[in-house]
């Protein structure tokens, strides 16, 4: 801080290039730090509540009406109009786009992009390119290739070697992964269960990565069955140089789609719960391992080092997500920092950082305390395969308590119809414990006293997966 | 059966449609050299290849995109105040008193007389794949639909359901949805001309040929 | 009165309207002397005034003669082209009926023909040597206009026209019988239906260049790329009244005033196309693109010109036979028999020369036929080529041709098979290893254990890390911060593009749609070939302007300035992962890509390079408009000049292959680049004959958008495959490990 001229960052003013529950979590940081804001909106999205928090208490040209959120026309046009001077996308949209962040800050009248800078997205974001930072850097990634394979002899050896290993490990059905090394979103992916099957599957996903994306490598790698998913959240100034962590996070429960439906923090509880292996170096494991990484990128934002961890305690570097995550709050709600005034917000330390202010504490600062649960209360049939559901949400309501935080965008005062063009989140809920016995039953405490109403078109009640998530919330950090 | 002469008289008493124009997208607005009371053309040609009347241009990020008229009719308004302005997506510029055209008449009627598969829920539809290839290659007439068919792909919550056609044999006559459209559940979504239908479909054509004579 | 008065009447009349319509209104003082001279005496004559009429006809029709005479002598190009184009013009039944001895229509019947604006016959000629009566067996293939009959179309052949000539040809060459080709046309019709306006002519080009039978070609009319259908010949012949012309003046004035589909030019301007695109057989004659003139009589030759078709059977008869002595006889007798066949005071219907060739002298005359088409137009260029680059280039031929071909001819074909029999013992030599080792095999050592928990999880080697950017050069568009439409967004939705995205990283294509934006020729020379392999030869030789076009040395000029290129054709060494190849790239960006004698002289000499060093031959199709229409048939006679190298370049064993781009039209696709057997091109690029705006004024027909859209030309036949710009290199690998003659040294 002192060897260089202090940043304002009230005179900057920022376009939030999102919708819902963050892109309200983005504004109240806005207000806090005392920086303007400009919201935008599409048709659809006219009764949100983010529409309505930015009317009531943005300035001067706060809210646009634009086409989508996905037109990032719309977002510059705006951005000029309304003079920002930075754009914070948020999450999903433009979050992890390096050709979005590249434009925003080499366009002719530039703006702060707040996340990592350009091409740290674009390296991190590329599955081969991170698999082999991590191991040039000694970092555990799942054992397989770190690059694409085109030839096929080559790769039915690598795919042998696989089983092989596997074999070595003991594990009683291994399996191999292959995967089009373009590809992405679990798209052009199948697994093997046998040598004799390679050939067909390799050919049939290196025809499809082909067609798809007009290059036929794929990946070979070791498809892992039983494992915890878990993150570490990292946060780091512009400096790039002094990386600190808040704590890990378990996401292991999720829907069969495999998305997130409950986030816990911290990623384990060895001294609450038993394991199979060392939990308690696991997570050190994990973190350290991020760091070195997040150091040797020079990352200079937010970010979260995603992880799976086998049941013999291994982690496997997955990925690396550069923007802020939906589950960023349950970390901040079991952290603090010395020092600081009032409950850590993750989403203002990284307007704070983007707009170029040095982060101001270290490691030792960070200090953890309790357990944090955070639910993601959503409109779908946990019983059809999460399908979304469609309609009127009527009444919403929940008691309040010191231990919760709700996040949410659905009006409670009127009734609410829920757009078609996205996902049908409809909160989320944070509830801290000083340990995870509390932690759980407050939670289900919550959900208990939680009031979910509304119908569809066909007159038929709202669908939710609150049942879901009162019955999982037992299997929280076990593992 | 349909009364067609009823429906016909019905139009007759106000054939006009409001087609409000408005910006597809942010940006700043030029009007053209129009003013309320004239008149503007719609796309020309025999393949409707050549663009309507420019009404007006909307420029975002120096890139300037006229806005052309979609059919032929009068300018009963113009929101001339805009001039110049940035304006957010969605904004009234003009609106256009347009005359039904025998096709539009057509169409209206046709919609009573038609087999309408509807939609079962808000959301954007689109053919598959193989079925846009053949409308995109010929026309939507090429096609015949059968009960069961898995005709449409229903998309939202960003995800895709593929949607089976069910109703009578025939060919699509009519699609009311577009690309990239929030289609209301309930919304007819296409119009479907069952085989034993054919004749009374050509009357109906038949008559608004006849009884519907263009002006202007 | 008497009937034959009444028909000279007539037959003046008719004389007396078709002076008047050459002449659009010119010399209208002449015209109405006639006229009133005609007047009163056929009044007279009705009225029964006249004593003689025998003697005053005759005394008028003297007068006649002499105006017609003094009038003859004013002719503009462009009344040659009202003379070509006028229904009482001599077409072709008229020439089967008075210069053949007999003949058979074997295309079809008047109305009822596959196209009746082509016609073929099989004609005879009945000789005499002494007392001997010699009857000679020809092929005549020609456009028939028909005195202006509505179904002939004009002479405006469709593609399926050219097939049938095509067909003919090919019969005439079974049969070994001699082709005459009559040009009376206006310009081919240009719809793309299969086998498509331009690739039709471009097949029957590249099949006349070979045929083995003489052929004799007659113009009359010649418009362009429906003249060069029938037109690649031994001999060529021209009507004296006749024009040969890359466009008609008309279309010439509307590009020269830069016309809007609809508007028409004013005579005066279409008047000074015409004289400016020398279209006269005097001068076609003068540039060597004709043989000789055929004269016609005052005013141009009409059927009742009894002594014009005489003559016609002479010149066409002389021609014949000259090109076959030239190739039967030998050498010390050929000069002797071509001066008595040349005498012009020989008859021809006299004398009889066998037309049989021996298979040695089918040969010769292909291989001069060929030649004769290679020299023409180099002095239309300019050759900047130092006088000794010149000459070494020479001298190099003769000591590398023989190189050359000891080298891939001899010691290729050696050395594969010594590799061959090397690789069959190694093989055996594997398998009995194998064998040996076997029991050996099975058990893992810890070691290898090791090595594959090694392999698995730590860093491997990759040749291809760190590659930052995929492309070596980036269209200066990209420095630009604004967005662009894509022409799809309304049809599939796409977002605005941002330049520098659209013209640096997406390589000009839509990231939704895949529609290809244009890109400048720098993109692919450096994107697709090896980095730095490029290598640019004849660089020197310049697009000049060989009939002093007005105003058009200027014109050049910018262009040069403009693109920094002396012409709009580059030719260039590469090679494509190691494979080394000769390219021609015809630039859209040098005044549309037209090509012209400079363009023409590049081309040849790159195939003729490609030939010699065995390298595939790629023409790259940037952009082309067309023949370069201010060159005049300079620029025409690209298009069998071209067509008959790459036909050489291709029977020498090379693989010709065609990608087109952008937009590729009229008569570059109707020649060198139609003919090829493997053509592609890539998204987005237009393909055809001609353009909407010339369909619409030269047919009457609107044309649907799209009409000459790459997949539509793909749907057609035209073409083998599209390919996306990003993936041209590795499509142009997989074509040349997979495509191609026999000759090419990396198989």
């Amino acid at each position: 801080m002192e060897n260089k001229e202090p940043v304002d960052i009230t005179r900057h003013k920022i376009l939030v290039a999102n919708r819902g529950e963050i892109a309200m979590r983005i504004m109240r940081a806005c207000r806090t730090l005392g920086v303007a804001f400009t919201a935008v909106y599409t048709r659809e999205d006219a009764d949100s509540g983010h529409v309505r928090l930015a009317r009531e208490q943005g300035g001067d040209k706060s809210l646009y009406r634009v086409s989508s959120y996905h037109d990032a026309n719309e977002l510059m046009a705006v951005a000029d109009d309304a003079e920002c001077t930075a754009v914070h996308p948020g999450y999903g949209f433009f979050a992890e786009d390096f050709r979005f962040a590249r434009r925003v800050c080499k366009r002719d009248r530039r703006l702060i992009f707040i996340g990592p800078s350009w091409k740290i997205i674009r390296e991190l974001g590329d599955k081969i390119n991170t698999k082999r930072l991590a191991r040039s850097l000694n970092v555990p990634t799942v054992p397989g290739s770190d690059r694409p394979i085109y030839d096929e002899m080559e790769a039915e050896r690598i795919a042998r070697s696989v089983f092989e290993f596997q074999a070595q490990q003991g594990i009683a059905r291994p399996l191999v992964l292959v995967k089009a090394s373009a590809g992405g979103g679990g798209m052009g992916i199948e697994e093997v269960y046998d040598i004799d099957n390679f050939r067909s599957v390799y050919r049939r996903i290196r025809n499809y990565a082909l067609r798809q994306f007009k290059d036929e490598g794929v990946l070979i790698e070791q498809r892992i069955t039983d494992f915890n998913h878990l993150e570490v959240q990292i946060v780091s100034d512009r400096s790039g140089k002094n990386p600190v962590h808040f704590g890990t996070r378990n996401c292991s429960i999720q829907s069969t789609g495999l998305q997130k439906r409950v986030e816990v923090a911290p990623g384990f509880v060895p001294a609450q719960m038993d394991y199979s292996f060392d939990a308690a170096k696991v997570l050190q494991d994990i973190v350290h391992y991020s760091l070195t990484m997040a150091r040797k990128v020079g990352y200079d934002n937010v970010g979260t080092w995603e992880w799976i961890v086998t049941r013999q305690g291994e982690p496997f570097l997955m990925e690396v997500n550069t923007r802020i995550q939906v589950e960023n709050g349950v970390s901040a709600r079991i952290s603090s920092i010395r020092n600081h005034e009032g409950p850590v917000d993750l989403i203002a330390e990284q307007i704070r950082i983007g707009l170029g202010e040095p982060l101001g504490y270290t490691q030792d600062d960070v200090t953890f305390d309790g357990v944090g649960i955070e639910y993601r209360l959503i409109a779908e049939d946990p019983e059809h395969g999460f399908t979304p559901w469609v309609g009127r949400i009527e009444r919403f309501a929940w008691k309040e308590e010191p231990w919760l935080t709700m996040l949410t965008h659905v009006p409670t005062d009127t009734p609410y119809e829920i757009p078609t063009e996205f996902d049908p989140n409809l909160a989320l809920a944070i509830i801290w414990g000083k340990d995870l016995a509390e932690a759980r039953e407050r939670g289900v405490s919550f959900l208990d006293n939680l009031h979910l109403e509304g119908r569809n078109n066909a007159g038929e009640a709202l669908k939710s997966n609150v049942d879901f998530l009162r019955a999982n919330t037992a299997r929280t950090l076990r593992f | 059966m349909i009364n067609i002469s009823a429906l016909l008289d019905e139009i007759k008493a106000s054939p006009y449609r409001e087609i409000v124009i408005r910006t597809p997208h942010t940006g700043v607005v030029t009007f053209a050299d129009i003013k309320e009371g004239d008149e503007v053309l719609g796309p020309q040609g025999q393949w409707k290849e050549k663009p309507g009347t420019r009404l007006a241009t909307l420029e975002r990020e120096r890139n300037p995109k006229p806005i052309c008229s979609p059919e032929k009719g009068i300018i009963s308004k113009i929101h001339s105040q805009l001039e110049g302005m940035f304006v957010e997506a969605g904004t009234p510029l003009m609106v256009i008193r347009h005359m039904l055209t025998r096709s539009e008449v057509e169409h209206q009627i046709l919609k009573k007389a038609l087999y309408l598969f509807r939609a079962p829920e808000r959301a954007k539809y689109y053919f598959t794949p193989e079925v846009d290839k053949k409308i995109r290659a010929a026309d939507a007439h090429s096609v015949v639909v059968r009960d069961g068919m898995e005709l449409l792909i229903m998309s939202r919550m960003k995800r895709e359901v593929p949607l089976h056609y069910s109703g009578p044999t025939g060919v699509i006559y009519a699609v009311y949805f577009s690309y990239n459209e929030n289609m209301d559940a309930d919304a007819p979504l296409i119009g479907v001309c069952p085989e034993d239908q054919l004749p009374v479909i050509q009357d109906v054509i038949m008559r608004v040929q006849t009884e519907w004579t263009e002006k202007g | 009165m008497d009937n034959t008065i009444e028909k000279r009447i007539q037959s003046l009349n008719d004389r007396l309207s078709y002076t008047r319509d050459i002449f659009a209104g010119k010399h209208e003082d002449s015209i109405r002397l006639l006229d009133e001279k005609l007047t009163e005496f056929t009044n007279r004559v009705r009225n029964g005034e006249v004593e003689d009429p025998h003697t005053e006809i005759v005394s008028l029709e003297d007068l006649f003669v002499f105006v017609e005479k003094r009038l003859e002598k004013l002719i503009t190009p462009m009344d040659r082209v009202r003379i070509v184009r006028h229904p009482q013009r001599i077409c072709l039944r008229d020439i089967l009926e008075n210069v053949y001895d007999n003949f058979t229509e074997v295309g079809g019947q008047d109305e009822h023909s596959l196209d009746p604006s082509m016609l073929i016959a099989r004609a005879v000629i009945t000789r005499r040597r002494g007392k001997k009566m010699h009857t000679q067996s020809v092929m005549v293939i020609g456009q028939e206009k028909g005195h202006g009959a509505e179904f002939r179309n004009g002479g405006s052949v469709k593609p399926w026209g050219n097939a049938k000539a095509l067909q003919y040809m090919r019969v005439a060459e079974t049969e070994g019988i001699p082709i005459h080709c009559y040009i009376f046309t206006p310009g081919s019709y240009p719809i793309e239906d299969y086998p498509g306006a331009a690739q039709q002519i471009a097949r029957n080009i590249y099949t006349m260049a070979g045929l083995r039978v003489p052929v004799i070609s007659i113009i009359s009319e010649g418009g362009s790329g429906g003249a060069e259908a029938i037109g690649l010949a031994d001999k060529r012949l021209m009507l004296s009244h006749g024009y040969y012309s890359v466009i008609s003046p008309e279309g010439g004035a509307a590009i020269e005033g830069r016309l809007k589909a609809g508007q028409r030019a004013a005579p005066e301007l279409i008047e000074h196309c015409a004289q400016n695109l020398h279209i006269t057989a005097q001068d076609n004659l003068s540039f060597g693109y004709i043989d000789s003139v055929v004269q016609e009589p005052a005013l141009g030759a009409r059927p009742h010109h009894f002594d014009f078709f005489r003559s016609l059977r002479q010149e066409v008869l002389r021609a014949t036979d000259e090109v076959v002595i030239t190739n039967t006889k030998p050498p010390m007798v050929r000069g002797l028999a071509l001066a008595r066949l040349r005498n012009p005071e020989a008859n021809l219907d006299e004398m009889y020369v066998r037309w049989g060739m021996s298979g040695a002298a089918k040969n010769r005359m292909r291989e001069r036929r060929q030649q004769k088409f290679l020299r023409l137009s180099r002095a239309a260029a300019i050759d900047n080529r130092p006088f000794l680059a010149k000459n070494a280039a020479a001298l190099r031929d003769w000591v590398t041709k023989p190189w050359m071909h000891f080298k891939y001819d001899f010691v290729r074909r050696h050395q594969r098979k010594l590799h061959n029999i090397m690789e069959e013992l190694s093989s055996e030599w594997d398998v009995f290893k194998g064998r040996l080792f076997s029991p050996w095999k099975r058990i893992a050592s810890p070691a290898e254990k090791k090595a594959t928990a090694k392999e698995l999880t730590t860093l491997s080697n990759w040749v291809d890390d760190n590659r930052v950017s995929k492309w070596n050069y980036l269209s200066p568009r990209y420095k630009v911060d604004r967005t662009i439409t894509c022409p799809n967004s309304a049809s599939y939705g796409c977002l605005d593009l941002w330049g520098p995205d659209l013209f640096a990283e997406f390589a000009g294509v839509c990231s939704h749609c895949g529609y290809h934006f244009p890109m400048e020729p720098e993109w692919y020379v450096q994107n697709v070939f090896d980095k730095g392999s490029v290598f640019e030869f004849n660089r020197e030789i310049e697009a000049g302007n060989p009939l002093n076009f007005p105003n058009f040395e200027e014109r050049i000029k910018a262009a040069q300035e403009k693109t920094g290129c002396r012409s709009g054709c580059m030719t260039f060494e590469a090679r494509i992962d190691g494979t080394k190849l000769v390219v021609a790239m015809l630039m859209g960006t040098f005044r549309g890509g037209s090509f012209g004698a400079a363009e023409g002289y590049k081309f040849v000499e790159a195939a003729a390079r490609a030939a010699k060093k065995r390298y595939p031959f790629l023409a790259y199709v940037h952009g082309t408009a067309g023949i370069r229409i201010q060159e005049g048939t300079h620029g025409v006679i690209q298009m069998p000049r071209c067509t008959v190298a790459v036909r050489r370049y291709i029977e020498s064993g090379g693989l010709y292959l065609v990608l087109y781009d952008t937009n590729s039209f009229a008569g570059p696709v109707a020649s060198f680049l139609g003919c090829a057997p493997y053509q592609f091109a890539v998204r987005s690029s237009n393909i055809g004959f001609a353009g909407p705006g010339v369909i619409k004024e030269t047919t009457g027909m609107d044309i649907p958008p799209k009409y000459h859209r790459s997949y539509r030309a793909l749907s057609r036949g035209h073409i083998q495959g599209i390919w996306d710009r990003r993936q041209i290199r590795a499509n142009l690998k997989q074509a040349l490990l997979t495509m191609g003659g026999r000759n090419l040294y990396y198989r």
